[in-house]
C-alpha cells in the first residue's frame, strides 16, 4: 500500500536559512490492510513522513509511492484516501452539515441528502448540523472528518494524533469507529504519541528517531514476554527475600519481580512460610517499555 | 471535475458570506456612502439629484474595485493560513480545481454585486424622477471587468506571498506604474535615443501595463461616461474594451498561479501551508490609489 525508500527531507528556517533535517533515509513498507502505527518523539518526523506519504511535502530525496503512485497534491488516485488532520486544519466556517457534504464531495461525486442525513444521525450530529465548525468541540471535528471515510468507502486513512484533546467517552467512541473502517478493510495509518491506544489497535508499529525508523516490526514481537523476570505477588508479615527486586507493599501484600534462576528458591520460601501467593507471572514488556528500550538503542527491531 | 468545482463555489459562497472581515469591510462602505449621500435625499433639484445619483454611483463603483480585490486576496490567503487546504488536496481536488473555484466563485460574487449597485442606481434614478442613463450600464460592465482583472492580479499574489505583502505589491507594481514608465521610455525614444534595448523595455512597459489591472489611461471615456451623459456608442464601446483587453491580461495573470500550484505545487504549498502568518491586511491605501484612478 505504501512503500517509502530512503526518503530525505530537508528544510531551510529562520534568518539564516539554517538547514534542518527533518527526515534522514526514512524507509518502511505498509501493507493493505495494516493498522499501522508510527510512534516517536517530538520532532521525530513522523508528521513530516505522513506529509510525504500524502503528497503535501516532497522529499528532498527518496522514492515513496502510495497505492503503486508517487503521491501528489489532489492526485485522481486519492479516490479512496482519506485524511484527518490535528485540530484546526478544517474549514471552520462551514457547518457540521456543509463540511460534511463538502469533504465528501470532494471525491468528485455528488452525495444524496439522505446519505448524509444518515451519516450525521448514525455518528450523533444531526442536532448539531447547524453549527459551525469553529464552535464545535474537538470531538465532534472529528466525527465529520470520519462521516467522509464511512460514506465513501476509504481504503487509505491517515490519522494525525487522532485523539488529542479527546475525552475519554470520545476516545472511546473513536476507537470503536475505527476499528470498524479497519474490518471493511480499510489501511490506517496513524501517527500518535498515545502507547496505550497503540497497543489497542494497530497491528503495526514503526518507531522513529531522528528522522528515520529505528524499529519497526508486528505489535506483537514489540510486545514480548521478559523471560529472565517473574512478577510476583503475595502476602507477608515479616521478613522478604533479598533476591525481591522493584518492591511495592500495600500492608501485607508485597508485589516485586524476581529473576528466573530463584523461582524455586521464592515458591520454598512461600510454601515454608505458607505465604499465600497471588500472582507468579513472566514479566510482560510493554510498548512503553519497548518503546524507550529502542529510542536509548539497547534493542533492535528494524 | 463539475462536481469538484460546484462543491468548492459552494464552499467559498459560504466562506464569503461568514467572513467577519469582508462583510465588515463591506458595512463600512456602504456606512460611509450613506453618510454622504444623505444631505441629498433632502434636496428636490433635479441637478442636484443628478450630481447625488452621479457621486453615489461612482462611490459604488470604488467600493465594488475595492471589495473584488479583497475578496481575491481573502479566499486565497486565509485557506492557506488556516492550512484548511490539508482537507482539499488530500482528495482527488488539485490546487488548480480549487483555484479556479476560488476565482469564480469571487467573480460571481462580484457580478451579483455589480447588478446590486445598477439596480440601486436605475431605483434611485426612478425615485429622484431621472431618466435611466445607458451610462450606467457601461460603468457596471467596465467595472466588472476590470475587478475581474484585480481578483486574478490579487489572487496571483497571495498565492505567492503574505496578504500584507501581496496588497503592497499591488500598490506599488500596478498599471499605473508601468504606464509612467512606458511613458518615460517612449519620451526617450522620441528625444532620439533609440536603441533596441530601450524600445524593448517600452513594449516591456506596455504590455506589463495592459495585464496589470487598474488600467485608466481610457480615463477620458469612462470620466465622460461617469458624467452618466448620453454616450454615443462609438464612447461607449470603447470605454469598455480596453477593460476587456485588461481583463484577459488579469485573466492570464490568474492562470499563472494555477501553473505554479501543478508545477510547483509541494514548494509553493508548503510554504503557503506553513509559513504564513495572520497579519492584518490594510485597505485605506488601496482607496485612496482607486479614487485617484476615478
Amino acid at each position: 500500500m505504501i512503500v517509502a525508500e530512503d526518503l530525505h527531507m530537508h528544510f531551510r528556517r529562520g534568518l539564516l536559512r539554517k538547514q534542518v533535517h527533518a527526515l534522514n533515509g526514512l524507509s518502511l513498507e505498509i501493507a493493505d490492510g495494516d493498522f499501522f502505527a508510527l510512534v516517536g518523539q517530538n520532532g521525530a518526523g513522523k508528521s513530516t513522513a505522513m506529509y510525504c506519504f500524502l503528497g503535501l511535502l516532497k522529499p528532498t530525496s527518496g522514492k515513496v509511492q502510495v497505492m503503486g503512485k508517487t503521491p501528489g497534491l489532489g492526485s485522481p488516485h486519492y479516490e479512496g484516501v482519506a485524511y484527518l488532520p490535528e485540530e484546526p486544519h478544517y474549514h471552520l466556517y462551514l457547518t457540521v452539515e456543509e463540511a460534511t457534504r463538502y469533504y465528501s464531495s470532494l471525491y468528485g461525486k455528488r452525495v444524496p441528502d439522505k446519505t448524509i442525513n444518515d451519516i450525521l444521525e448514525r455518528l450523533g450530529l444531526a442536532q448539531f448540523k447547524s453549527l459551525r465548525l469553529a464552535k464545535c468541540s474537538k470531538g465532534m471535528k472529528q466525527k465529520v472528518g470520519i462521516a467522509q471515510c464511512l460514506i465513501h468507502e476509504t481504503r487509505l486513512l491517515f490519522l494525525d494524533e487522532p485523539t488529542r484533546g479527546l475525552d475519554p467517552l470520545a476516545v472511546r467512541e473513536f476507537r470503536e469507529t475505527l476499528r470498524e473502517i479497519h474490518q471493511r478493510g480499510a489501511t490506517i495509518v496513524m501517527n500518535t504519541h498515545v502507547l496505550s491506544e497503540i497497543e489497542m489497535l494497530a497491528n503495526r508499529v514503526a518507531i522513529i528517531a531522528d528522522g528515520k525508523v529505528v524499529a519497526q516490526d508486528e505489535l506483537r514481537n514489540l510486545l514480548t514476554l521478559d523471560r529472565e523476570l517473574y512478577n510476583v505477588t503475595f502476602e507477608a508479615d515479616g521478613v522478604i527475600p533479598d533476591y525481591l527486586t522493584s518492591v511495592e507493599r500495600v500492608g501485607n501484600v508485597v508485589k516485586g519481580s524476581i529473576p528466573k534462576d530463584r523461582l524455586y528458591d521464592f515458591m520454598d520460601f512461600t510454601r515454608i512460610s505458607a505465604l499465600p501467593v497471588h500472582e507468579c507471572s513472566l514479566k510482560k514488556i510493554s510498548l512503553e517499555d519497548s518503546f524507550f528500550k529502542i529510542i536509548k538503542g539497547e534493542g533492535s527491531h528494524v | 471535475m463539475a462536481e469538484l468545482l460546484r462543491a468548492n463555489v459552494l464552499a467559498n459562497f459560504a466562506y464569503f458570506r461568514r467572513s467577519r472581515l469582508l462583510i465588515a469591510f463591506a458595512l463600512v462602505f456602504l456606512l460611509l456612502t450613506g453618510l454622504t449621500s444623505l444631505p441629498t435625499f433632502f434636496i428636490n433639484s433635479s441637478v442636484q439629484n443628478f450630481n447625488s445619483l452621479q457621486e453615489i454611483y461612482s462611490t459604488m463603483n470604488v467600493f465594488l474595485l475595492l471589495f473584488a480585490a479583497g475578496l481575491g486576496l481573502f479566499v486565497v490567503s486565509s485557506h492557506l493560513r488556516n492550512r484548511s487546504l490539508k482537507m482539499v488536496f488530500t482528495k482527488p481536488c488539485s490546487p488548480a480545481v480549487w483555484l479556479l473555484s476560488a476565482f469564480i466563485s469571487a467573480v460571481v460574487v462580484t457580478l451579483l454585486l455589480n447588478l446590486v449597485v445598477l439596480a440601486s442606481a436605475v431605483v434611485l434614478s426612478f425615485v429622484w424622477h431621472l431618466p435611466v442613463r445607458a451610462g450606467l450600464l457601461f460603468i457596471s460592465v467596465d467595472t466588472f471587468v476590470a475587478s475581474v482583472g484585480l481578483i486574478a492580479y490579487l489572487m496571483l499574489l497571495a498565492t505567492l506571498a503574505h496578504p500584507a505583502i501581496a496588497v503592497t505589491f499591488a500598490l506599488i507594481f500596478n498599471a499605473d506604474l508601468f504606464y509612467d514608465a512606458q511613458m518615460w521610455a517612449q519620451s526617450v525614444i522620441r528625444s532620439g535615443n533609440s536603441s533596441p534595448a530601450l524600445r524593448l523595455l517600452a513594449r516591456l512597459f506596455h504590455y506589463l501595463y495592459l495585464a496589470l489591472p487598474m488600467v485608466h489611461a481610457f480615463g477620458k471615456n469612462r470620466k465622460h461616461l461617469q458624467q452618466l451623459a448620453r454616450p454615443a456608442w462609438r464612447v461607449a464601446i470603447s470605454s469598455p474594451l480596453p477593460r476587456l483587453r485588461a481583463g484577459a491580461g488579469g485573466f492570464l495573470l490568474f492562470l499563472s498561479p494555477i501553473r505554479l500550484a501543478e508545477k510547483k505545487a509541494h514548494l509553493k504549498l508548503r510554504s503557503g501551508l506553513q509559513s504564513l502568518g495572520s497579519s492584518p491586511v490594510r485597505y485605506t491605501r488601496t482607496k485612496s490609489k482607486d479614487q485617484h484612478l476615478q
